[in-house]
């Protein structure tokens, strides 16, 4: 389906509607007050999703989500995510392979979280950890030194078992896409570009990939750089300070590879995904491409469609119908988004 | 409000006393008419058992359950930088001195799941360790335990597991 319309009118919206209630997460807005209308107290996202599944989320200005399915209160929010499955590209990853580490960290979160839900309860814990414990720092003034340590303590202890399991699923999770990807990267460079996912912790992941090991040494390596983290004010240790490393034959496309390169590793990224999430549930997700297609020149949307084929439903958003090649237009519900309108349907 | 300061901090001081003997038992912190609550005064109750928890709401939860047989200790909140809460800002000390004057066999820790729960337990169980048995309840299904579960198999066969409920 493609959603064609002017810049304001929308589109995004829309398809920011359908990630939220597919991953509970937008790529946009990390708070929900920016999805709310400014003068009012909430937002209702609703979707169809089968002949079976309403699902329904709400979005509160004062805060806390709640979560239906089937007119039902779920108990968590998390347990919404399941009848839609949805994979995003939009022209944010496009800076996927050259931006801050950040964005590719929240990049595997997401996919992570698409895998395994409970994973977003890990990444808040481990955020809001790092966030009290920056505090004891920064008002150390008001704490007794023994205070201080005690409960430095308790946040390592804390940090460490987060920190591994963290750590574990975004090691597992790239070795998992590790053979998609490079296999997605082969096909687009015809067999020139040989690319490779290298995970770099944030921590000493020492020895065998197991919890206990790993939770030991992290909570030394936490307590070993407290002097640092003192005089530098951040915590030296930890996922926070994970980076994926992207290479192409054997050099890092960061810094060697061209704009080309960077874009082809992209998509190979966002198939690999597409493959990875649709393997795993036995059906294929939806792929969201939120103002992307035009970014791609026509061989890379054509390799695009040809992979997503006849299986994936799409919902693509962008601002004139020529930005399409011939073969996205073919077969493909059109809907014109105007303002205030709500969506035309003009197919 | 045209008072100097020091007999503003008199009046303050003297409304905090009032508050504090009129509105929270002496011993235990819980709400309370009197200087010491029903719980702390009754003989019926096992002193050798001391529960933590965050305030009068949740010691009010644990008695209606009818389960528990000690007494009670309350914190006054939890943890937390962010919001400046330092330990000092709860009742803390007192514990430590009931603890090693009340001969207290086990404290047991009852507080939320939460970041701020855990690290006030952890920080807590730290402080109490070398004079008493310290324990934590268990909470029906906290996160933190089926994160555990689902820490132990793969990513496949964790997401067979959520297929079938489906
Ligand atoms: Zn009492």
């Amino acid at each position: 389906m493609l959603v064609v319309g002017a810049n304001g009118v929308g589109k995004s919206n829309l398809l920011e509607a359908v990630e939220l209630l597919g991953s509970l997460r937008s790529h946009r807005s990390s708070s929900d007050k920016d999805l709310i209308s400014w003068n009012k107290q909430s937002a209702l996202l609703r979707a169809q999703v089968n002949d079976s599944d309403e699902i329904q989320l709400e979005l509160r200005r004062k805060g806390g989500r709640q979560a239906y399915r089937n007119q039902k209160l779920l108990l968590r929010q998390l347990d919404l995510i399941g009848p839609l499955r949805c994979v995003g590209f939009s022209a944010l990853d496009l800076e996927l392979v050259r931006g801050e580490p950040l964005l590719r960290r929240n990049w595997l979160d997401r996919l992570i979280q698409q895998l395994e839900p409970i994973y977003s309860d890990l990444t808040c814990r481990f955020g809001k950890l790092l966030r009290q414990r920056s505090q004891v720092w920064r008002h150390s003034q008001n704490f007794p030194q023994k205070d201080r340590d005690a409960l430095l303590d308790a946040f390592d202890s804390q940090m460490a078992l987060a920190s591994t399991r963290i750590h574990r699923r975004r090691k597992r999770v790239l070795s998992h896409l590790q053979p998609l990807a490079s296999a997605w990267q082969q096909r687009i460079s015809n067999n020139k570009e040989d690319l490779e996912l290298c995970y770099l912790p944030g921590s000493l992941l020492d020895g065998a990939e197991e919890e206990e090991p790993w939770r030991l040494s992290i909570e030394k390596q936490l307590l070993d750089q407290r002097p640092q983290e003192e005089r530098l004010g951040s915590c030296r240790v930890g996922p926070h300070r994970d980076e994926v490393v992207f290479s192409l034959n054997g050099a890092p496309a960061r810094r060697f590879g061209s704009a080309g390169q960077q874009r082809t590793l992209v998509l190979a990224l966002k198939l690999a995904e597409l493959e990875l999430v649709g393997e795993l549930y036995g059906e294929p997700p939806i792929l969201l491409l939120d103002d992307v297609l035009a970014e791609l020149d026509p061989a890379r949307q054509l390799m695009l469609l040809d992979a997503v084929g006849e299986t994936h439903q799409c919902l693509i958003s962008a601002t004139h119908l020529e930005a399409f090649e011939g073969g996205w237009r073919k077969g493909s519900q059109i809907l014109e988004a105007q303002l205030f309108s709500g969506l035309e349907d003009v197919s | 409000m045209r008072q100097p300061e020091e007999k503003i901090q008199v009046f303050a001081n003297a409304l905090l006393n009032a508050r504090q003997q009129v509105g929270q038992c002496k011993t235990c912190f819980h709400l309370s008419a009197e200087n010491e609550c029903e719980i702390c005064k009754s003989e019926k109750r096992q002193k050798e058992l001391l529960c933590v928890v965050a305030d009068s709401r949740d010691l009010i939860a644990l008695e209606r359950t009818r389960e528990y047989k000690g007494l009670y200790h309350v914190l006054g909140g939890l943890i937390s930088p962010m919001d400046g809460m330092t330990p000092e800002m709860l009742n803390i000390s007192t514990l430590i001195t009931r603890v090693n004057n009340e001969h207290t066999k086990e404290v047991i820790l009852a507080l939320t799941p939460s970041v701020e729960g855990d690290t006030t337990s952890l920080y807590l169980a730290g402080l109490l360790r070398p004079f008493t048995k310290v324990s934590r309840i268990a909470y029906g299904l906290p996160v933190g335990s089926e994160l555990e579960y689902a820490d132990e198999i793969t990513l496949t066969r964790a997401l067979e597991g959520r297929r079938s409920m489906n």
